[in-house]
């Protein structure tokens, strides 16, 4: 039988393992390519859904190779435009649009110039160098290559979502819709050459008592 | 102990309501997202073999283009600019076309080059090309689509740049006719201003300016356009000319009558 004040110390010291226990931090590193749903917001799988399905959807369309008949085999030229995140989440939508950006650029069936934040600080430098730099190495004025095409577009969504309260426990069923929709816009016409679209629908359910 | 068990069964009760939804899930942690990485492999090899063969069939076209031209010709299709007499090669050439771009249509010795897609417009330096005609393999006409609508070239002179500006002109002054007709004075004064800069030696936009000035209830500067009319004008010639001037010689009669009439008005 155990004094009553060594008691005290020993579910003192059992609780301070536990508290130790719940605090303790685990990092790893993980496929980037692995689906981890945590929360149920957006995160980089559907930014690599999104992306990935933008990327077959543009690449295989046939306003690639309209655009290369009709111009002797040439490649359009894209510029990146606005691309408006309309959903009630904070979303970088830049992952994504990088992601497909890169897929033009590696695929060599499109030709992506710098879009106008990038443009200006090339242009700061080219203008740098008509003062600075040696005559024959100076970057020439007046030979920006001209784009065809803007690429646009926007991230929308709709939730709906519901709370079931039986007996003091409530029981939470959400619905995330994501609609990401890219549009290549002609310059000179204004006429969409490509649309692409990716839907994401998402089922959260949060039981009460990790049942 | 039976408060306990009861209170546990409520909560497992209050667990067990029924989903609302009720689908499979399509992916789930752990699972891996596929890569692009083979839709970028294809259309990589897709847009390598298509760039091979286009450069293949320019190159052609081009030597074949150059091989045997006229300097006037042959310093057009080095611009990438359309030009009366070139044949149908050189067209492709001048354009940076191959015929993948065009439908051609032939009749006898006449052919008609048009843009294969609306979408995507073959184009040389001046513009986006409408269509292309030629007689006996050599262009006779060609039209370019413009801002203000088809601009037909049919005689070298209309491709220089003033033959260029007397077309437009003569496009901007139709809309302003329209706008006038349709009673837009601003719209139809804007038009008439673009004509004037591109035409300056035209004393009817003149006679049109002020008389529109003179319709939006402007005096002092209709005034001031009926003189710049008159002024321009050599009388002597007109009188001269007789009859194929008369529409002229209505227009100063109008002007002198305006004139008087606004000089009274704004005293």
């Amino acid at each position: 039988m155990m004094s009553r004040p060594r008691t005290v110390a020993v579910v003192f010291l059992l609780v301070a393992l536990a508290a130790a226990g719940c605090s303790n931090k685990n990092v790893s590193r993980i496929e980037p390519d692995t689906v981890t749903d945590l929360s149920g917001e957006w995160n980089d799988t559907d930014s690599r859904l999104v992306a990935n399905a933008l990327i077959q959807q543009s690449l295989t369309d046939a306003w690639l190779s309209r655009y290369s008949s009709a111009n002797g085999g040439e490649t359009p030229t894209v510029i990146v435009g606005d691309f408006r995140n309309r959903s009630s989440e904070h979303i970088p939508v830049s992952t994504f649009i990088n992601d497909l950006e890169n897929a033009y650029i590696n695929s060599g069936a499109v030709t992506v110039v710098a879009s106008d934040g990038e443009r200006e600080q090339l242009r700061a430098e080219r203008d740098d160098q008509q003062e600075f730099a040696r005559a024959d190495t100076r970057a020439r004025l007046g030979q920006e290559l001209g784009a065809n095409y803007m690429l646009q577009g926007e991230l929308t969504s709709i939730e709906d979502e519901e709370t079931t309260t039986r007996f003091g426990a409530s029981r939470k069923e959400q619905i995330r819709f994501y609609q990401v929709d890219a549009r290549l816009v002609d310059l000179e016409s204004n006429a969409v050459v490509w649309a692409g679209q990716h839907k994401i629908k998402k089922y959260i359910e949060r039981k009460p008592f990790g049942l | 102990m039976n408060r306990y068990l009861m209170l546990g069964s409520l909560l497992v009760l209050a667990a067990c309501v029924p989903k609302k939804v009720d689908e499979q899930p399509i992916m789930q942690n752990n699972d891996r997202v596929p890569d692009a990485s083979a839709t970028v492999a294809a259309a990589s090899a897709q847009a390598e073999r298509d760039r091979a063969d286009a450069a293949a069939a320019r190159g052609a076209i081009q030597a074949e283009a150059l091989a045997d031209c006229a300097p006037a010709v042959c310093d057009a299709v080095v611009r990438g600019e359309l030009a009366i007499g070139m044949n149908e090669v050189q067209v492709l050439a001048a354009t940076r076309t191959t015929e993948d771009a065009w439908a051609i249509r032939r009749s006898g010795p006449s052919l008609v080059m048009a843009p294969g897609d609306e979408r995507v417009v073959p184009a040389d330096v001046v513009g986006n090309v409408a269509m292309v005609q030629l007689a006996d393999n050599r262009v006779s006409r060609y039209a370019y689509t413009e801002a203000q609508g088809v601009r037909m070239v049919d005689d070298p002179s209309d491709a220089t740049t003033e033959g260029r500006a007397r077309a437009l002109a003569e496009q901007l002054e139709r809309e302003g006719d329209e706008f006038a007709a349709r009673g837009d004075l601003d719209a139809a004064l804007d038009r008439y201003d673009r004509v004037s800069v591109l035409v300056p030696t035209d004393p009817m936009i003149d006679y049109k300016i002020a008389a529109v000035l003179d319709k939006a209830l402007r005096p002092y500067e209709a005034l001031i356009q009926y003189q710049l009319f008159l002024h321009r004008l050599n009388l002597e010639t007109i009188e001269a000319e007789g009859a194929a001037a008369a529409q002229l010689a209505e227009a100063i009669a109008l002007a002198q009558q305006r004139i008087v009439i606004l000089e009274r008005q704004t005293r």
